[in-house]
C-alpha cells in the first residue's frame, strides 16, 4: 500500500495558521517520511510515535525561540568552567557544595586549553571560570592565560586570597579580555558574614581594592536570599560600590538558587532554566547552578565539546516543544 | 492627490492570509502609500468588489485577472506579481510503470483534474490537451471540485486528484507545480508517483487595479512593494508566508494561454 501521509500533511498544514500543530495518523515506516517532509518544507516535527505524528506549521521552535534571545542568551554563547570544587569558605547557600572539605575535582590546564579551543570553534563567545575558589589552584594564572588567549574570560573569586604567591599569580594574569568577578553580598559586613563566615566581608572589600589597584576590571556580584532582599539594603549596596569606583554595569545582584547547601531560594529545573553550558571535571551540565547535580548532567563526556553544546540546544528545543504542546492541549479556559 | 489609504482585496483561503496582509499593511504604514486590506471568501466576490470600486487593488489569481480584463474590456492593469508567479506550470503525474511518456499518451486514459475554476489543475490542462490534439472526448476526465471559488489556491482538489491516481480511479493527475513541490515531487513517496510531462510556463497571480484608479495613486504603492527585501528579516517573514523571494513587475504575455483557454472552453467571464 502506498503511503499517503505526505498528502495528509500538506492538506492539514495548509489549512492552519503558522504555529498551529496538527496530528496525523502514522502507519509503520512513515515516521521517516514525515521527518523528511518537515525538513524539506520548513515545518517542525514535534513528535512521532508508532502510530501518530504531531507537526507544527512553520519553522522549528528553536530557530524562532533563538531569534528572540539576545546574542549572550543564546544557548552555547557562554561557557562556564568549574576550575575546581574545593574552597577556603563554606558559604551556606553554595550551589556547588564547595567547602574546605570538598575534594578538589579540577579540570586541569591541558583539558582546559582543549575545552576553550573547541568552545571557540563551536561558537562560544565568552568564558566564565568558577569554583570552588579558583585561587586555591597553584597554576591558575596559566589556566586564565589559556582561556584569555582564545576568548574573553571572567574569573569568579571571593577575593580573599590576594597575598604572597597568590598575589604574584594574580599579577601575572592578563588585563585585556579578562574580568575578575568578586563576591560581596552587602554594603556592610553583617549579611555577608552571616552566610560566608565571620570577617569575610572585610577581606573581600580588601580584595576588590587590590584587584582594582593592580589594574583589573572588577565586577562585584551579590548573592541574596529572597527573604533577605530589601530595597534599602540594595540601594546601600550600590552606593557602597559606587564609592569604590565600580561602575553600575559591573554591579550584579542575583538571587540564591535552591541548590547545593541552600535550603531556600529559587527552585530551578532544566525545563525552566535557560541553559548556560557548564563543564566540570565530572561532566557537562545544563547550568552552573546545577553543576553538582545529576538532574542537570548533560553528558559525562567532555569531548568533543561541540557535541555536548548541540545536545543542550536539542534538549532546550525539546523542553520548549513540551511546554508548547502542553499549552495547546490543556487550555486554561 | 488623495491621502486615503489604498484598499487591497485578497481572498482568505487559509488562516495565514491574515498575518500575511497585516504584515504587508504594516510594511506600508511608514511608506509613501499607505494601505489597508479587505478579505473575501472567494474570487468572484473580490472581482465584483473591484468592479464596484469597493477596493482599489485586488490580489487576483490568473483566472480572476482574465475575468477582470474581460469584464472591463481591458480597462484595468496588472501592477505587480511574485517572482514565483512568472514561472508557474502544470505537471502531469502518474504511477510508475504506467507507460505514459508524453501528453499525447493520455488518449483513452483517465485524467484527474482539480477544481474547475483552477487554472493550473483544470482549465489549462484541458487547454494543453487540445494543443496536443486531444479533445475532451479523447480523454476520460475526472473532475474533483473541492473548494470552488478559491481558484485552486488551497490545493485540496489537487491532493484529491493524486489520491484518485493512487486509488486507481485515474491514471494521471494534473497538478500545479507548487503542489508537486509541496509533496516533495517524487522523492518522499518513492515508487508512488512520477512526473511524465510539464507544461510551458505561464503567469499566476497579480495585483490588479482598474484604470479608474489613477496611476499616480498606485505607482508609489508599487514602487514601495517592489522594495521589499528578502535580506531584511521583517520583510522576509512576510515574503516567506506569501511564497516569494521578490516582487516583480508583471509579464502580461504569461497570461496568453489562459485567455485562449477561457475562450475555447467558453468559461464565463462572470460568476
Amino acid at each position: 500500500m502506498v503511503s499517503t501521509v505526505v498528502l495528509d500533511l500538506v492538506e492539514r498544514l495548509g489549512a492552519v495558521s503558522v504555529g498551529t500543530m496538527v496530528e496525523v495518523p502514522l502507519h509503520p515506516g512513515e515516521a521517516d517520511t514525515v521527518a523528511a517532509w518537515c525538513a524539506r518544507s520548513g515545518n517542525e516535527l514535534v513528535s512521532a510515535t508508532e502510530d501518530r505524528a504531531v507537526v507544527r506549521r512553520g519553522r522549528p521552535a528553536m530557530a524562532a525561540f533563538a531569534d528572540n534571545l539576545s546574542p549572550k542568551q543564546r544557548p552555547g554563547a557562554r561557557l562556564w568552567l568549574y576550575t575546581n570544587f574545593d574552597c577556603n569558605l563554606a558559604c551556606d547557600y553554595c550551589c556547588a557544595r564547595s567547602s574546605p572539605k570538598a575534594p578538589r575535582r579540577a579540570i586541569g590546564v591541558d583539558r582546559m586549553r582543549r575545552l576553550v579551543a573547541e568552545a571557540a570553534d563551536a561558537g562560544v563567545r565568552e568564558v566564565f571560570l568558577t569554583g570552588g575558589e579558583p585561587f586555591l589552584l597553584p597554576d591558575l594564572d596559566v589556566v586564565v592565560r589559556s582561556c584569555v588567549d582564545r576568548l574573553p574570560t571572567t574569573l569568579l573569586t571571593n577575593g580573599m586570597l590576594f597575598r604572597g604567591t597568590r598575589l604574584d599569580m594574580l599579577r601575572r594574569m592578563p588585563r585585556d579580555g579578562f574580568t575578575l568577578q568578586i563576591s560581596l553580598d552587602s554594603a556592610t559586613a553583617e549579611l555577608h558574614d552571616r552566610h560566608r563566615g565571620s570577617g569575610t566581608w572585610q577581606r573581600a572589600v580588601g580584595g576588590i581594592g587590590i584587584a582594582r589597584a593592580e589594574g583589573f576590571r572588577v565586577r562585584v556580584a551579590a548573592t541574596v536570599a529572597p527573604h533577605e532582599a530589601d530595597t534599602d539594603a540594595q540601594a546601600a549596596f550600590h552606593q557602597k560600590l559606587d564609592g569604590m569606583g565600580i561602575p553600575r554595569e559591573d554591579q550584579v545582584v542575583r538571587p540564591v538558587a535552591q541548590r547545593g547547601f541552600a535550603t531556600d531560594g529559587l527552585a530551578l529545573t532544566v525545563d525552566t532554566l535557560l541553559p548556560e553550558v557548564t563543564v566540570t571535571a565530572d561532566g557537562v551540565y545544563w547550568h552552573p547552578v546545577g553543576a553538582d547535580h545529576d538532574d542537570q548532567l548533560v553528558t559525562r563526556d567532555l569531548f568533543p565539546l561541540r557535541t555536548a553544546i548541540e545536545e543542550v540546544q536539542r534538549r532546550l528545543t525539546e523542553y520548549r516543544r513540551t511546554v508548547a504542546v502542553g499549552a495547546q492541549r490543556f487550555p486554561c479556559a | 492627490m488623495t491621502t486615503r489609504p489604498l484598499i487591497v482585496g485578497a481572498v482568505a483561503y487559509t488562516p495565514n492570509v491574515v498575518p500575511i496582509w497585516e504584515g504587508i499593511r504594516d510594511y506600508f504604514t511608514d511608506g509613501p502609500a499607505q494601505m489597508d486590506f479587505v478579505l473575501y471568501s472567494n474570487y468572484g466576490r473580490q472581482v465584483e468588489a473591484l468592479l464596484d470600486g469597493h477596493i482599489d487593488i485586488a490580489w487576483n489569481t490568473n483566472l480572476a485577472w482574465v475575468r477582470t480584463v474581460l469584464r472591463t474590456d481591458g480597462a484595468c492593469r496588472a501592477l505587480a506579481m511574485r517572482d514565483t508567479d512568472l514561472t508557474f506550470s502544470t505537471v502531469f503525474v502518474t504511477r510508475p510503470g504506467s507507460g505514459l511518456r508524453d501528453i499525447t499518451d493520455l488518449k483513452g486514459r483517465r485524467l484527474a483534474l482539480g477544481s474547475r475554476d483552477s487554472a493550473q489543475a483544470a482549465i489549462l490542462p484541458v487547454h494543453f490537451l487540445r494543443e496536443a490534439g486531444l479533445g475532451e472526448s479523447d480523454v476520460d476526465l475526472l473532475r474533483i471540485d473541492s473548494d470552488l471559488g478559491k481558484h485552486g489556491d488551497t490545493g485540496r482538489s489537487e491532493l484529491d486528484a493524486i489520491r484518485a491516481v493512487l486509488d486507481d480511479k485515474a491514471d494521471v493527475a494534473a497538478l500545479g507545480v507548487t503542489t508537486w513541490e509541496a509533496i516533495g515531487r517524487d522523492q518522499l513517496m518513492p515508487g508512488a508517483l512520477e512526473q511524465f510531462w510539464q507544461s510551458p510556463t505561464y503567469c499566476h497571480c497579480n495585483f490588479t487595479a482598474l484604470d479608474t484608479v489613477p496611476a499616480e495613486h498606485t505607482d508609489p504603492w508599487v514602487e514601495h512593494l517592489l522594495a521589499m527585501d528578502w535580506n531584511n528579516p521583517d520583510h522576509r517573514h512576510i515574503l516567506e508566508l506569501e511564497g516569494l523571494r521578490q516582487w516583480k513587475r508583471p509579464h502580461l504575455a504569461g497570461y496568453a494561454s489562459l485567455f485562449e483557454a477561457v475562450k475555447q472552453q467558453e468559461i464565463a467571464a462572470q460568476w
